[in-house]
């Protein structure tokens, strides 16, 4: 059966309804078919009985004065009446079974002896059509004033009978196909009518692509039946799925936003730094107005505090860019990372291992945005991880048409609630961060995939990415 | 006709009471009939009773029984007033019956004994039967028994051991429907029954094939009791039967018959039927 297992439920159905059909049409076949045999059986055992006792009443003297003439005579007369017409033979004999006289003298000629006509000869009760010989033969005694006086053999032509059975069988099974082709026809078409709902429900979850979308009211049976129940609760789960997706993009936008607090201390204080060195340049150009060589000086350390301010501001503000995918990934991204991540390295004292191989981002196809993202965040983490006077490290190059991203951070290994954010699919415990399940989102929609590794005091996290549409397509 | 009938019967019922007793009512004329010829036919049967009803101008009953020997008790007894007869039973009884008158078949007051057997059978004559069953008509029929009866016995043979089984049909057709169907090898029958079948029931004769003929025998005659034979009734009876031929309705029932008419008889017509008698009882 397991060729029938994959088969649509909604063909499934409605052939075992069709089987079902099929099998009581069958079934009621057969008990038609028992009764018509069981009423041709009576008819034919009350006909011979009539015509046993009938010929016994008439025989009966002639027989006892074995009066061979007259039991011809009366056998012929007989076989000319309407009845003989079934009975193809009747034999008469005396009470010895020698042959007075039989309808077919040539064949049961007078004086032979009965028992050679009547070997297969049943008794009158166990007279049944039973459709191997078009000729039923019985034999019973002819009885006359209470006593056997002699033996009756007679031959029935039941032709007409099985003739009749095979007719009630061909229009059975022809009334039996017709019918029940257009109630399998009909109950296929209820059934796949009554299964629609289910058929739209399985549409609506396999064929959804991106997100799940609701079935229309329109769709949904009408009433408080199961499928319309089912259907509804269908439609309840895909708005709590958007709802859910809705609270994590929230979710991960209130991250990024978490994160860009985290850096905007650090922002501070990378501005507030220069600041006082820029504000004593100003004091010093305008208390050493009139000094050439000290308004340069002071000029240029004025000139490279604003620069370095201009590379925090451009980096901060491409971080938050609103639409980052649109763009190519460049080295020039790695370089803001890096500028984005180093107040919080040196903030921490971190020892920082930088690693690119500006070949393997230039030709990369891949959106800035989102590795941006993703790096940032798994920098942040790694910064967090290795504490005061670890080291982090990124390395990115390409391996296999992918672009790995590599980052590594010594410290304790990572705790399993940020593992799972990081490598299942699985619901967020409640307290813990997005960013990490915001690294697995983005990676996955990207179409890459992320290893984990704690060897040696040295937790590694690598993130392997497709370089284009048809590397991802390969993959998948 | 039935007025007629009705109209004598009501005279004559009138009369009886205005007689009281004295005026005679005219009795029922009662014709036995043995199974000499077309019997089973009941159109026959009727023409013939009307056609000698209308001659003798008196109701005729016929009376059938099965078998010659019980027509012959019936006549000898004086329960029928006639009978028609077979040659055999009236040479029989010689001395108590006497010829009324007898029938005249293709020219002649005479007709054969047939030996028949089937058409399929490949016997030439009587010989050629031996160990066969055979179907007579009536022990009391010449045609029927006798006839082969005493050619049996003229071979120095006897009908219980000639042949394996022997059976009475009582009754010509009976006897060539015997040997048609096959229920026996042969038959003896009587030569214008058999002449007679062959035109109304071809198909029956046709089954059968007659392979022996006996000498031209004295046809079966009507009889009556020697001491009723010059009563008014069967007086009646002789011109009736003599005058068939005269009215349209006698012809009609002659025609049925296949006879030409009826004639006088004299008993040495039946001197064939009694040699073989002589035969028989030696």
């Amino acid at each position: 059966m397991t060729w029938f297992a994959p088969i649509p439920l909604s063909i499934k159905l409605p052939l075992l309804a069709a089987a079902m059909m099929v099998l009581v049409g069958t079934v009621a076949s057969q008990q038609v078919l028992r009764s018509l045999a069981q009423v041709q059986d009576a008819r034919i055992q009350e006909l011979a009985r009539m015509h046993v006792e009938g010929l016994s009443v008439a025989l009966g003297p002639l027989v006892l004065r074995h009066d061979i003439w007259e039991v011809y005579d009366t056998l012929d007369r007989a076989a000319q009446a309407g009845e003989g017409r079934r009975m193809v033979l009747t034999a008469v004999a005396d009470e010895r079974g020698r042959v007075l006289a039989a309808t077919d003298p040539r064949r049961v000629p007078v004086d032979s002896d009965i028992a050679s006509l009547g070997e297969e000869a049943v008794t009158l009760d166990a007279l049944s059509v039973d459709g191997a010989s078009p000729v039923l033969s019985l034999l019973a005694p002819l009885t006359y004033q209470g006593r056997t006086v002699g033996q009756i053999a007679t031959e029935l032509d039941v032709s007409d009978l099985l003739s009749e059975r095979r007719q009630a069988l061909l229009f059975l099974i022809l009334g039996n196909a017709i019918a029940i082709g257009l109630l399998s026809a009909a109950g296929f078409l209820a059934i796949r009518k009554m299964l629609r709902p289910v058929t739209t429900l399985a549409g609506q979850m396999t064929e959804t692509q991106g997100e799940p979308h609701p079935i229309p009211a329109s769709d949904i049976p009408r009433g408080d039946g199961e499928l319309a129940r089912l259907a509804r609760t269908y439609n309840s789960m895909v708005g709590a799925v958007a709802a859910k997706a809705d609270a994590e993009r929230r979710l991960a936008e209130r991250e990024r936003f978490v994160a860009l607090g985290r850096l905007s201390s650090s922002l501070a204080h990378e501005i507030n730094n220069p600041l006082g060195g820029l504000l004593n340049a100003t004091d010093t150009i305008r208390s050493f107005a009139d000094r050439p060589e000290v308004v340069r000086q002071s000029a240029d350390l004025l000139d490279r505090g604003l620069r370095h301010l201009r590379d925090v501001t451009r980096a901060t503000l491409d971080q938050n860019r609103m639409d980052p995918e649109t763009r190519m990934l460049t080295p020039d991204d790695f370089e803001d990372i890096k500028l984005l991540i180093q107040p919080e390295v040196s903030r921490l004292a971190l020892d920082l291992a930088w690693s690119v191989d500006p070949s393997a981002v230039t030709g990369c196809s891949v959106a800035a945005g989102p590795l941006r993202q993703i790096a940032l965040n798994l920098l942040l983490n790694a910064c967090a991880a290795a504490g005061p006077s670890g080291r982090v490290g990124l390395i990115a190059r390409a391996q296999g048409g992918n672009l790995i991203l590599q980052v590594t951070n010594t410290g304790s290994a990572m705790p399993k609630p940020a593992l799972d954010r990081l490598l299942d699919d699985g619901p967020l415990s409640p307290g813990g961060g997005v960013g990490l399940r915001l690294v697995r989102d983005l990676v996955t929609t990207m179409g890459g995939a992320i290893t984990h590794a704690h060897e040696n005091g040295v937790t590694r996290i690598a993130i392997s990415l497709p370089t284009s549409w048809e590397a991802r397509d390969a993959q998948e | 006709m039935e007025h007629s009938i009705s109209r004598r019967r009501f005279v004559g019922a009138g009369l009886a009471v205005l007689a009281a007793g004295d005026a005679r009512a005219q009795p029922v004329f009662r014709l036995g009939l043995t199974p000499v010829f077309l019997d089973n036919d009941a159109a026959v049967i009727d023409g013939l009773r009307h056609a000698l009803s209308r001659g003798m101008g008196r109701d005729i009953e016929l009376v059938q029984r099965r078998t010659y020997q019980e027509i012959t008790g019936l006549l000898l007894e004086r329960s029928v007033d006639a009978a028609w007869l077979c040659g055999y039973p009236y040479l029989q009884h010689a001395d108590l019956l006497d010829l009324v008158a007898v029938p005249v078949w293709r020219g002649g007051p005479r007709y054969q004994s047939y030996l028949i057997v089937g058409a399929g059978d490949a016997a030439a004559n009587l010989s050629d039967l031996r160990g066969g069953t055979h179907a007579f008509s009536d022990p009391d029929s010449n045609s029927g028994y006798l006839v082969t009866a005493t050619d049996l016995l003229r071979m120095g043979e006897q009908v219980e051991s000639f042949f394996s089984r022997s059976i009475f049909t009582f009754g010509h057709r009976n006897v060539v429907r015997a040997v048609a169907d096959g229920l026996v090898r042969s038959g003896s029958v009587d030569g214008y029954v058999w002449e007679a079948l062959a035109v109304i029931e071809p198909d029956l004769t046709a089954r059968t094939r007659v392979i022996a003929r006996s000498e031209w025998l004295g046809f079966p005659p009507v009889c009556a009791r020697c001491d009723s034979l010059g009563s008014e009734p069967v007086r009646a009876l002789q011109t009736a039967l003599m005058s068939l031929s005269e009215t349209e309705e006698g012809r009609l029932a002659l025609a049925s018959l296949q006879l030409d008419g009826f004639q006088h008889a004299t008993a040495g017509l039946f001197d064939g039927i009694a040699a073989r008698m002589r035969d028989l009882d030696l």
